[in-house]
C-alpha cells in the first residue's frame, strides 16, 4: 500500500533541481557507502545532485537531554540526522523503535518527533496507535515540554478527537500538578488504560515524575499526603521510598537536602570580564 | 525580506480574480533553442511585436536594465550591489509602484549588448523574472499564474545553479543571495496559505490547484535547500571554521565560490525558518547545529538574515518553554537593532525591519511574563513604552489571557500546513482550520497552566517564611489548592537553558530570583538578590577622567 502511494509521498518533481535530489534519497538508503562526496569527482550531470549526507553523527553531541546518544542506536541517529529522515520509507523503521522504547521503559524524543514528521508530510502513513503511543510516552517527560511539542506537528481536526483530548486532559491534570485528581481521572474511565497499555510501566513512569516534583519541592512532607500524590498504599509505598532514599517516620517523610529544594539566598555578583577593562589599560599606556 | 501583509493580499486576491493573459504557454524564449525555419519565422514575429511592446518602456528603465545586464555579464558584484539595492527600488517608485515591471518577454528583444541571444541572457532573464515576480508579491496582488510561474522560475535557477556541468561562474550579492532564499520561502509560505483558502475560488482555480500538487510542494522546497546546502558543502565548511583543518578541501569545488557558500549558508537558516513555519521546533533549532550564535557569524553580513536567525531561534525557544534562551535571542537582535538604527533607515528594508522588531518586543513581553528577568536598560525602556499596558494585564491571572493571545498572534510567524485540502470533498474546505489558531490554542493552554503564578509570586516576595493556611487565606484559596500551585510554581521556576554546546543542548536550572521549599506546612522563601555593580559606573568615569586629563594637557 505503501509502495502504491509513494507517487505522492515522493512526488514526481517538477524540475531536474529536485527530481535530483529525489533521486538521492532513495539512493542513500540503498546505497550509503557511495554517499560520500569525491570532489575532485564532479558529479555526474544525470545525477546532478548526488547526495552528500555528511556523516554527521560522529561529531554531533547528543541533542534531547532527555535521550542520552548512548541508548540511541546507529541506526536511528544516522537517520533523524540526515535527510532520510523525509524518506517515507523510514517511517517503519522508527515505528518499531517506539515499539522497542515501549516495552523496554526508553523514551527518545528526536525519533518520535521524526515519526510524526513524516505523517506530517505524508497523512495516509498516519497510524492513530503510534500517535497514542508517543503522546503517552511524553507525558512521562514532564516536566519537559515534550507532550506540546508533540501536539504542535498534528493538525487541528486530529488533536480534537477523543482519545487525544483524553490525554490532554492527562497532561494538563500533570501540568497543574492535581496528582490526586489525576489518579482519580486514570481509574475513572477504561479508556485510559486502554490508551496507555501498550507503554509498559507507565503508572510508575508517572509516579515518578511526580516524585520528581515533590522531590524538587519539599524537605519534609506527611506521608498521607505523598501517599496521596503517589497512588500508592503497603509495601509498594515502602518500596518505592526506599528506591529514593526517602525515610517515612511517625508520619512525615523526609527528603534529603538536594540543589532544588533547599532554597538558598544568593547573591549574585557582578563578574566583571576583562575585554571592559581594555580601554582603562589602554590609559595606563599613555602615562 | 520580511513581508507579513500577504493575508490582506490573499484576502483581496479571493475578491478580485484577475485573469492574466499575460503568459504564452509555447513562448519561445524559454525554449532551448529552435532550428525548425517556420518556428524560427513565428519566432521573429513574436519578437518583433515584443518589441513594439518593448519600445514602450520608458529610457530610464530601458537603460537601467542594460546596466543590470551587463553587470551580470562581467560579474561585477560591486555594482549588482547598487543596482539591486538602490536602483531598482528607486524604480520602482518612480514608474512602477502600482504596476508590473515590463514582462521579462517584453525586455528579452532589446538590443541590450551585441552578444544577443547567448546561455547567459537566459539567466539573466530568469534573475529578472525573480525580481519581477517579487515586486508583484510585494506591491501587488500574485494571481494563480503568477504564482505558478514564480516557482517554475526558482526552478529554473537553481536548475542552473546546481545542474549545470560544474560550478557556474554567476556572481551576485550577498544581499540577494539572501533574498532569493527569503523569498522563496516566503512565496512558499504564501502559496501555502492561498491554497487553504478554497472559498471565493473559481473551479478553474481549484481544479489548477489540484491537478499540480507539485508545485510549491514542501517535499520540492525542502530539495531545494538541502541540495544547496550539500552541494556548497557549508557543514564541512562550518565544522573545519570551528574545529580547524583544511578549508579547502572541506568546501570542495562548488563550496570555495561566494555563490555556493553564501547560499548553502543562508539555505540553513532557510530550514530553520521552514521548520518554524511547520511547528517543527526542536528540528528547526537543530539545523542550528553547526553555526554560533556569535557577532562574527555569516548570518551577521546581512541585517535581514541576522534578524530572521533570531526571530526563529528566539521562537523556537519560545515554543519549547525555553523562555530564558528566548529572552536572550531577542534581547541580543533588538540591542542590535536599536543600536544601528541610524543605517537602516536608510535601507529599502527598513519597514520590515522595523516591523520585526516590534514583533519581537511583543514576543518579549510574553516571555517576560512567563518567566520574570532582568533586562538590558534600553530595551527594558522600549519594552514599557510599547507593551507597558499589556504586561501589567498579563500578571493579572485568567483575564490576561485575552492578551497573552492578541500579542502571540500578532507577533507568530505565518504558520503554514503542509499538504492542500481535500478538493474532492467539498466540506473539507470547512474543516480545514487556520494553523496558527492551533498553535496558539496549544501555547496558550500552555499558558493557562502557569496562570496564577504571578500573583503567588508577589505574595511570597514578600515574607521569608510563612504557613500555608496563612497564606492560602489571604489568597482566598484552599489550602490544598495553593499547594498545587507552589508546585507548578516550583516546576516553572526552572527551564533548561544554553550554557555551551548546540543549541538544544542546555541545563536544567533555576531562572528565577525567587525560590523556596516546603516543610510540611511551612513556606521557607530564599530570594536571590543581584549585588550592586560598581564595575560599569568606575568604567564611565574613569574615561571621563581621562577626557578632563586629556583636555587639560591639551591646553597646557
Amino acid at each position: 500500500m505503501r509502495a502504491a502511494k509513494e507517487g505522492r509521498a515522493v512526488p514526481n518533481m517538477y524540475c531536474d533541481v529536485t527530481t535530483g535530489v529525489r533521486g538521492g534519497w532513495r539512493r542513500a538508503t540503498h546505497h550509503k557507502s557511495h554517499a560520500s562526496h569525491d570532489p575532485t569527482h564532479p558529479t555526474h550531470p544525470t545525477h546532478p545532485t548526488h547526495p552528500t549526507h555528511p556523516s554527521m553523527s560522529s561529531t554531533m553531541p547528543s541533542i534531547s537531554p532527555s535521550a542520552p546518544a548512548k541508548t540511541r542506536p546507529e541506526v536511528i541517529q544516522s537517520l533523524i540526522d540526515g535527510v532520510d529522515r523525509y524518506n517515507p520509507d523510514n517511517v517503519s523503521i522508527l515505528e518499531e523503535y517506539l515499539t522497542a522504547q515501549c516495552q523496554n521503559e526508553d523514551y527518545d524524543l528526536m525519533a518520535n518527533l521524526a515519526i510524526l514528521k513524516l505523517y506530517q508530510f505524508n497523512p495516509h502513513l498516519t497510524t492513530d496507535q503510534v500517535i497514542f503511543n508517543i503522546l503517552v510516552k511524553s507525558l512521562t517527560a514532564i516536566p519537559e515540554p515534550d507532550f506540546n511539542l508533540c501536539l504542535y506537528l498534528l493538525t487541528e481536526q486530529m488533536v480534537a478527537d477523543e482519545p487525544i483530548q483524553k490525554l490532554t486532559l492527562l497532561q494538563q491534570l500533570l501540568e497543574e500538578a492535581r496528582y490526586k485528581n489525576f489518579w482519580e481521572t486514570y481509574d475513572s474511565d477504561e479508556l485510559y488504560k486502554e490508551l496507555t497499555s501498550e507503554v509498559r510501566g507507565f503508572t510508575s513512569a508517572i509516579r515518578k515524575v511526580i516524585a520528581n516534583v515533590v522531590n524538587m519541592t519539599y524537605q519534609t512532607i506527611s506521608s498521607d499526603l505523598l501517599r496521596s500524590y503517589l497512588h500508592l498504599e503497603g509495601d509498594a509505598y515502602k518500596s518505592l521510598l526506599a528506591s529514593y532514599g526517602w525515610s517515612d517516620a511517625d508520619g512525615v517523610v523526609t527528603i534529603p537536602i538536594n540543589k532544588h529544594n533547599e532554597a538558598k539566598t544568593v547573591v549574585i555578583r557582578e563578574n566583571i570580564k576583562f575585554e571592559q577593562l581594555t580601554k582603562v589599560i589602554g590609559y595606563s599606556n599613555e602615562l | 525580506m520580511y513581508q507579513d501583509t500577504f493575508e490582506e493580499e490573499d484576502l483581496a486576491a479571493e475578491i478580485e480574480l484577475v485573469t492574466s493573459d499575460s503568459y504564452h504557454a509555447e513562448d519561445p524564449l524559454d525554449e532551448e533553442y529552435v532550428d525548425d525555419a517556420s518556428i524560427q519565422q513565428q519566432v521573429l514575429l513574436q519578437q518583433q511585436q515584443y518589441a513594439t511592446a518593448g519600445a514602450q518602456i520608458p529610457d530610464g528603465v530601458k537603460n537601467f536594465i542594460g546596466h543590470f545586464h551587463r553587470h551580470i555579464l562581467d560579474n561585477n558584484v560591486y555594482e549588482l550591489h547598487s543596482v539591486y539595492e538602490n536602483s531598482f527600488n528607486k524604480l520602482t517608485e518612480k514608474y512602477f509602484p502600482k504596476s508590473t515591471w515590463p514582462e521579462p518577454e517584453y525586455i528579452a528583444p532589446l538590443p541590450l549588448t551585441p552578444f544577443y541571444p547567448t546561455t547567459s541572457d537566459q539567466v539573466f532573464l530568469t534573475l529578472y523574472r525573480e525580481l519581477y515576480y517579487r515586486h508583484i508579491y510585494s506591491r501587488l496582488t500574485p494571481t494563480i499564474e503568477h504564482r505558478f510561474h514564480s516557482y517554475e522560475n526558482y526552478c529554473d535557477l537553481f536548475n542552473y545553479i546546481l545542474n549545470s556541468e560544474g560550478p557556474v561562474t554567476l556572481e551576485l550579492p550577498n544581499q540577494w543571495l539572501w533574498d532569493i532564499i527569503d523569498e522563496f520561502i516566503y512565496q512558499f509560505q504564501s502559496f501555502c496559505n492561498y491554497r487553504n483558502r478554497l472559498k471565493n475560488k473559481s473551479d478553474e482555480e481549484i481544479a489548477l490547484l489540484r491537478d499540480n500538487p507539485q508545485i510549491w510542494s514542501c517535499y520540492s522546497v525542502l530539495n531545494v535547500l538541502y541540495s544547496l546546502i550539500q552541494k556548497s558543502r557549508i557543514t564541512e565548511q562550518l565544522l573545519v571554521s570551528k574545529h580547524g583543518g583544511d578549508m579547502q578541501e572541506a568546501a570542495g569545488e562548488y563550496g570555495s565560490r561566494p555563490l555556493y557558500k553564501m547560499l548553502g549558508y543562508f539555505s540553513i537558516v532557510g530550514l530553520l525558518r521552514v521548520h518554524c513555519l511547520l511547528g517543527d521546533y526542536t528540528l528547526a533549532l537543530k539545523m542550528m547545529d553547526n553555526i554560533e550564535l556569535n557577532k562574527k557569524a555569516l548570518f551577521a553580513r546581512v541585517t535581514a538574515c541576522h534578524v530572521t536567525t533570531f526571530y526563529y531561534v528566539g521562537f523556537a525557544y519560545m515554543m519549547m518553554r525555553r523562555y530564558a534562551d528566548a529572552i536572550k535571542a531577542f534581547s541580543h537582535i533588538l540591542v542590535f537593532i536599536q543600536r544601528t538604527k541610524q543605517y537602516h533607515t536608510r535601507s529599502y528594508q527598513y519597514d520590515q525591519i522595523a516591523k520585526k522588531g516590534d514583533q519581537m518586543y511583543a514576543l518579549l513581553a510574553v516571555c517576560i511574563a512567563l518567566c520574570p528577568t532582568r533586562l538590558d536598560e534600553t530595551i527594558h525602556t522600549h519594552l514599557r513604552e510599547k507593551y507597558g499596558e499589556q504586561l501589567s494585564k498579563m500578571q493579572k491571572g485568567e483575564e490576561g489571557i485575552p492578551t497573552f493571545e492578541d500579542l502571540f498572534l500578532y507577533a507568530c510567524p505565518k504558520f503554514i500546513l503542509p499538504n492542500g485540502p481535500n478538493f474532492e470533498d467539498p466540506n473539507a474546505a470547512n474543516l480545514n482550520s487556520e494553523p496558527h489558531i492551533h498553535h496558539s490554542k496549544i501555547f496558550l493552554n500552555d499558558v493557562r497552566h502557569q496562570i496564577t503564578i504571578p500573583t503567588l509570586r508577589s505574595f511570597l516576595k514578600l515574607y521569608t517564611t510563612m504557613g500555608i493556611d496563612k497564606l492560602a487565606a489571604f489568597l482566598e484559596l484552599e489550602p490544598e489548592e495553593l499547594r498545587t500551585q507552589l508546585l507548578v510554581l516550583k516546576q516553572k521556576s526552572r527551564q533548561t537553558r544554553w550554557s555551551s554546546g548546540t543549541l538544544l543542548e542546555g541545563e536544567y536550572v533555576p531562572t528565577s530570583d525567587l525560590d523556596f521549599c516546603l516543610k510540611q506546612d511551612m513556606i521557607h522563601i530564599a530570594e536571590s538578590k543581584v549585588g550592586r555593580r560598581y564595575a560599569d559606573w568606575f568604567l564611565r568615569n574613569i574615561g571621563k577622567f581621562q577626557d578632563i586629563v586629556a583636555g587639560l594637557e591639551q591646553r597646557n
